[in-house]
């Protein structure tokens, strides 16, 4: 490969992540903001809410620091980007592993009604990140949350649920990459024709 | 800058986005029938109805992945009510086994897959649509017990926002074309 071959491609990388990364900002503002819902709807005590707002807060402010450079047109590195996704999917798998709520059946693990949040990281992630590190990501977060519901898979009922959330868990991670992958050829074809 | 596309951008778009709605459509469908087959319903008429269902996807699915193949391209309303389709058949087996059936995240590809296919105005009445008729839904039939409001919130706004982050990219993509076109010509 030629280095002006080589540049363009690394070009087109860092286009991808500066003009993709606003889909992961939203998607985590819609973590946010259905997070903040369900804590302050089903806390009981004030330590529960106290305690079940700190993931809220510190979401809030990655997103802020990360949205306040998209706008200042400082847009953030895949490093930073792979680092604040880390902890999305970190802080989602700490709330199905950990947050125990009467009003909601008093439940976790497979039992949990938050692996719904799961959903838009994984996506989002998949829109911006090259394919590779889209499957590891996907792969590593499918096994994060298998880990975590294991121990509740006692009957096919219940490994019916967790396959079914795990296989459209991984498809987040493959629509969303073949999508990028569509995009990237069409943008390319596009250029090809025109020059 | 016109914020929606032209009647070609938005043809270019659909055939381009189409084939995601096809995979995403033969995910739901293996997923369906493990389901279905896995530990079945336990009145064969609920589970003929079903199958039946699950088998129309199957074949309406063969022909749009069969149009794709021969370079043809989709009539837009056909796709549409593909689309439609998809997320009919989900509200029925989301019925069929009441407000706490696990099969409502089968929402997530479908809409995924028709927000990065149709311009934004689309995706729109789609999302809203699933989100109304799933939102009634699972509130009126959660089992008692539970709390059914934040659970039927959070799951909405998820379901929300995946649209919505499928329709950001969409428009992200097409200002980038836009944007490339331009500083050729």
């Amino acid at each position: 490969m030629s280095i002006s071959a080589e540049r363009q491609l690394e070009q087109e990388a860092a286009e991808d992540i500066f003009f993709g990364q606003v889909v992961m900002i939203w998607a985590r503002w819609f973590l946010i903001v259905a997070g903040a819902i369900f804590f302050l709807w089903t806390a009981q005590a004030t330590t529960e809410l106290a305690l079940g707002v700190l993931p809220i807060i510190a979401l809030m402010a990655v997103n802020f620091y990360l949205h306040g450079r998209y706008y200042l047109e400082r847009p953030s590195n895949m490093l930073q980007i792979l680092t604040a996704s880390a902890i999305d999917i970190g802080l989602v798998s700490a709330i199905v592993l950990l947050w125990h709520s009467d009003t909601v059946g008093g439940r976790t693990g497979l039992a949990s009604p938050f692996f719904v949040f799961y959903y838009p990281v994984l996506l989002a992630f998949a829109f911006v990140a090259p394919r590779r590190l889209t499957v590891v990501f996907t792969a590593a977060t499918a096994a994060i949350y298998t880990t975590i519901c294991i121990a509740d898979v006692t009957s096919i009922t219940t490994a019916k649920i967790l396959v079914l959330r795990l296989a459209t868990m991984a498809a987040m991670g493959a629509l969303g990459t073949f999508y990028w992958r569509i995009q990237r050829d069409r943008r390319r074809m596009g250029l090809a024709l025109t020059s | 800058m016109p914020v929606r596309p032209t009647r070609a951008e938005a043809q270019a778009d659909l055939e381009h986005g189409e084939i995601v709605i096809v995979l995403a459509r033969w995910l739901l469908i293996v997923v369906g029938v493990f389901l279905l087959i896995l530990k079945p319903a336990s009145h064969v008429a609920e589970l003929r109805f079903q199958i039946a269902l699950i088998l129309l996807l199957a074949f309406v699915n063969f022909f749009l992945h069969a149009q794709l193949l021969k370079r043809h391209s989709l009539p837009r309303m056909l796709a549409y009510g593909a689309s439609a389709l998809d997320l009919l058949v989900v509200t029925i087996l989301v019925l069929s086994q009441g407000g706490d059936s696990p099969i409502f995240v089968l929402y997530f590809p479908a809409l995924v897959a028709l927000s990065v296919a149709f311009e934004p105005v689309m995706t729109l009445g789609y999302t809203v649509a699933t989100a109304c008729l799933y939102g009634a839904i699972a509130a009126t039939q959660m089992p008692t017990g539970l709390q059914a409001a934040p659970i039927v919130l959070t799951r909405v706004l998820t379901l929300t926002g995946v649209a919505f982050c499928g329709g950001v990219y969409w428009r992200v993509e097409r200002d980038r074309r836009r944007r490339v076109e331009r500083s050729l010509s």
